[in-house]
């Protein structure tokens, strides 16, 4: 945190310093000036564009539009007597108006829609600014009256302007950096890893791709503002495609989700056409060929690239420390989970669960309750079904009409997915869903967060995400992994990591899709304590597994799904002597040996 | 409004080249996953070597089936050497989309270098016009329509009837499974790439006779059948076609009882309403996630 603080302390500094010293100080010629206030108007709109596909995946063709409402506001507000002040939050107000609700539009889609949607507005602000000549002069650009601002006597001219450039650009790498390193960053760096695992610690993924959507036209029209003043004259040929596809070219060269990277970014589409200025066509080859490079070579762009070499061979040296993991103990889960979530306290009915896919009954009629505090295991041979139940809790399959789930007088279905964490409902997965691009710590952290209101309404008084996450840490013996992404960590440790995701949204009624398979025997003993340890702390658990063996030990009840039906539903032991059961499930195994050996 | 149906038949007339382009939009997208902003600029670039090769000489039929060929080879090449390296997975999508934009950067600087920035006349296979309920319809846009529709039904027919249609249309349901069962997904992808290009000439094709000759020609054209291509979904082929035959209808009604200066933000407008109200897209945009 303190080294985030330093860095923007210095940063703020260092822009403070650049603004004088090429302002009221004129330490530099008029073209440096003009270059400086150039690349700072570039670095406005390449960091927007930047952190966008950085935080979300999504690449925005549409930049250029935002641009122009922060460059023809300024232009129409300026003769009026507004200060820049107010016509730059103005601007982020509107911007941010129609950033989020296009976001709004487009985020409910894949991602790539976004591409298609921005395209579309780059296209329709070009015909805007053509037709509105009212306000934007039509083709034949606006004069752009000097700046007011509170901070100073008289008007600003244009070659003053750089001032205002740097201190734009400085204030948007600072909203950047914060916005960056917050739950909201963390919150969009999640949907974009894994949009169905988002959902189900409580993330709406369409509403978070709205919010940075709009956080980054916000930003990206303070480009605009800061260009209105330097050039002093709006030409509409600032605004097209073209702009927009050159700021994606800043943020690819440079480096997706890297403010330096936006900077190195916003340098080359400064001084490629400042070089190529007598050379038509030649910018565009250099743009073009410089895109297909670093895609092709460097995937990530420059900066990211140097970056991640760099973690490389510190993460060499943090592995080979050696992370040997203590061994936790059923008591000490059971203590954790009891002052982190709420007791269970409904049952969670099935009745008549029923999913077909275009004829294919892939649940028919399934009905069995998970009582409050108890373990039910959930068996039956591959296509039973059982993965299938586990999206319809979820949330992510809809069922048939005549399905009903209820969690006490709760109507399950009527929730949205990410609205079942809101209600107690959690979830792992198979193969873990970690976010890639979140630390362990981070990810328990933002799903701790989102889960502050559903702890102050179980009066827990243990809520701050930060010592929630230390916690879960320390009781799956996690810390020596805190801080390293899902993709350094062995399989099995990603799974643990999972639940602690559960515990950290403060799910008291859990699912689990497959939690034994691909552990090893110890990973498995470690898995047995602690689900021995969430169920005696009260946490309803539903058991998805193959490891017939390890569900008939831990539940209490077992359900048995064959194609889709219920074949049989009791005690572990009545199911082990179940006749059917051993017929339809087991085949012609001698399973009884076995069970006792097994 | 008497009119309308001479409105909807032109709208008709010139959805056909946004279905085809959103066609060809498709087909390259449910192959290799990509986005393909070039495609309009590929196409530009066929037909630049087209006019060419008419001011030699060449039939303009002749000059036609050579843009064809010219765009989809170099469709060909733009997947072995730009998509191809990239390899698959889930990241993947977002650099080929950008990739192509790139590409697109770089073919758009090529045809300015090789052709200037002038623009050129263009012939056209037909002259003559026909008058069609009070609207007059050049011969060429009607002929434009009817290869358009022709090529579609092809497209139809070949994707429905052959063995290598279905095999690739395997391959876009299930990639591992239809490389286990022996269909070379290589040749697959260079197939549909060909024929994504190949349509685009020949959109490209009649709008250069309808305009004239110049760099940026594909570009409210390829802007409609993205639009298309929204209102069908990413992975249908009937839905894109569909879409785009939609979308030349409403820009040409918008344009007639709206306002004619802002068909673009109508046609955008439309398309963002729809999204809010349907958010599944109105035939039912392919949503791909997985669980």
């Amino acid at each position: 945190m303190n080294s985030a603080l330093v860095r923007r302390s210095m940063v703020g500094l260092v822009g403070v310093g650049l603004a004088i010293a090429f302002g009221p100080l004129r330490l530099a010629g008029d073209y440096t000036q003009f270059i400086v206030a150039s690349l700072a108007v570039a670095f406005i709109a390449v960091l927007s564009v930047n952190l966008l596909a950085g935080l979300c995946g999504i690449w925005s063709l549409g930049h250029s539009a935002y641009v122009a409402i922060g460059a023809y506001m300024a232009a129409n507000l300026t003769p009026m007597g507004m200060p820049v002040e107010l016509i730059a939050l103005l601007a982020m107000l509107c911007a941010g108006l129609v950033g989020f609700i296009l976001g709004l539009s487009a985020g409910r889609f894949s991602v790539l829609y976004f591409g298609l949607l921005t395209m579309a507005l780059a296209l329709v602000a070009t015909e805007v600014i053509g037709r509105w000549t009212a306000v934007t002069g039509g083709d034949d650009g606006k004069k752009v009256a000097h700046a007011i601002s509170l901070f100073s006597a008289g008007p600003i001219a244009s070659s003053n302007a750089v001032v205002i450039c740097v201190l734009l650009a400085t204030l948007v790498y600072l909203i950047a950096d914060v916005v960056q390193t917050s739950q909201f960053g963390r919150r969009w760096l999640a949907v974009k890893g894994q949009r169905i695992a988002s959902m189900s610690i409580g993330l709406e993924p369409h509403v978070e791709n709205a919010r940075a959507f709009g956080l980054s036209a916000a930003l990206a029209s303070l480009s605009g503002v800061g260009m209105a003043y330097a050039i002093s004259f709006i030409d509409p040929v600032a605004f097209s495609l073209d702009t927009s596809i050159t700021m994606i070219v800043g943020t690819v060269v440079g480096g997706i989700g890297s403010a330096p990277g936006a900077l190195l970014g916003a340098a080359f589409i400064t001084a490629v056409p400042e070089l190529a200025r007598d050379a038509r066509g030649v910018a565009d080859f250099v743009y073009g060929g410089a895109v297909v490079v670093v895609l092709l070579w460097l995937r990530q762009g420059i900066v990211p690239a140097v970056h991640a070499k760099l973690r490389e061979i510190r993460g060499r040296k943090r592995n080979a420390l050696g992370a040997q993991r203590q061994a936790v103990d059923a008591a000490g889960i059971s203590a954790l989970v009891t002052r982190l979530l709420p007791a269970a306290k409904h049952t969670l009915s099935l009745k008549n669960v029923s999913l077909h896919f275009s004829g294919l009954k892939a649940l028919d009629g399934v009905s069995f309750d998970l009582p409050a505090g108890q373990a039910v295991g959930l068996i039956g041979p591959n296509g039973a079904g059982k993965t299938s139940l586990l999206n319809v809790l979820s949330g992510f399959y809809q069922p048939q009409k005549e399905t009903s789930v209820s969690l006490g007088l709760v109507d399950v279905l009527a929730v949205s997915p990410s609205g079942r964490a809101a209600i107690g409902m959690g979830r792992t997965f198979q193969h873990a869903e970690l976010f890639p691009e979140l630390t362990i710590r981070e990810m328990l952290v933002t799903a701790a967060g989102l889960a502050r209101p559903l702890r102050l309404r179980h009066q827990i008084t243990l809520n701050d995400p930060e010592q929630v996450a230390d916690l879960i840490l320390e009781g799956l013996a996690l810390q020596s992994y805190r801080d390293a992404f899902p993709a350094e960590l062995p399989f099995g440790v990603q799974k643990v990591a999972d639940i602690g995701r559960v515990l950290a949204i403060g799910a008291s009624v859990v699912s689990m899709d497959e939690p034994f398979s691909g552990m090893d025997e110890h990973e498995c003993a470690e898995l047995r304590a602690i689900l021995r340890g969430m169920r005696a702390a009260g946490v309803s658990i539903l058991i998805i597994d193959h490891a017939v063996q390890e569900v008939l030990d831990i539940c209490d009840q077992v359900v048995v799904l064959d194609f889709g039906r219920l074949l049989a539903l009791g005690t572990p032991d009545a199911i082990r002597s179940n006749a059917a059961v051993r017929k339809a499930y087991f085949g012609s195994m001698q399973l009884q040996g076995d069970m006792q050996h097994g | 409004m008497s009119d309308l149906p001479a409105v909807i038949i032109s709208g008709l007339v010139s959805g056909s080249t946004y279905a085809l382009l959103a066609l060809g939009i498709v087909i390259i997208f449910r192959s290799t996953d990509t986005v393909n902003f070039a495609i309009g600029d590929i196409g530009t670039m066929s037909v630049f070597t087209a006019g060419t090769l008419i001011s030699m000489g060449l039939p303009v039929v002749a000059a036609l089936a050579a843009a064809i060929v010219v765009a989809g080879l170099a469709g060909i090449v733009t997947e072995r050497l730009l998509i191809r390296p990239l390899g698959h997975g889930r990241h993947t999508l977002f650099v080929a989309l950008v990739i192509t934009i790139g590409l697109g950067l770089l073919i758009h600087a090529g045809i300015f270098l090789i052709w200037g920035t002038r623009p050129r006349p263009f012939p056209v296979l037909l002259t003559g016009s026909v008058t069609v309920l009070g609207i007059v319809l050049p011969w060429n846009k009607i002929l434009a329509a009817g290869i358009a529709m022709s090529a579609m039904a092809v497209v139809a027919w070949f994707f429905k009837a052959t063995p290598f249609g279905i095999a690739m249309r395997a391959t876009a349901d299930d990639p591992g499974a239809a490389r286990m069962i022996g269909i070379n997904a290589g040749r697959v992808s260079a197939i549909a790439w060909f024929v994504g290009c190949g349509m685009a000439a020949i959109a490209t094709f009649f709008l250069a006779a309808e305009s004239s000759l110049n760099p940026n020609l594909t570009l409210s054209a390829v802007f409609r059948a993205f639009a298309g291509v929204f209102l069908g979904g990413l992975t249908s082929m009937s839905g894109a076609v569909i879409g785009g035959f939609v979308i030349g209808i409403l820009d040409n009604v918008a344009g007639r009882y709206i306002s004619a200066s802002f068909r673009d933000t109508i046609v955008f407008a439309t398309i963002v309403l729809v999204l809010f109200i349907r958010p599944s897209g109105v035939l039912g945009a392919g949503r791909k996630e997985r669980v």
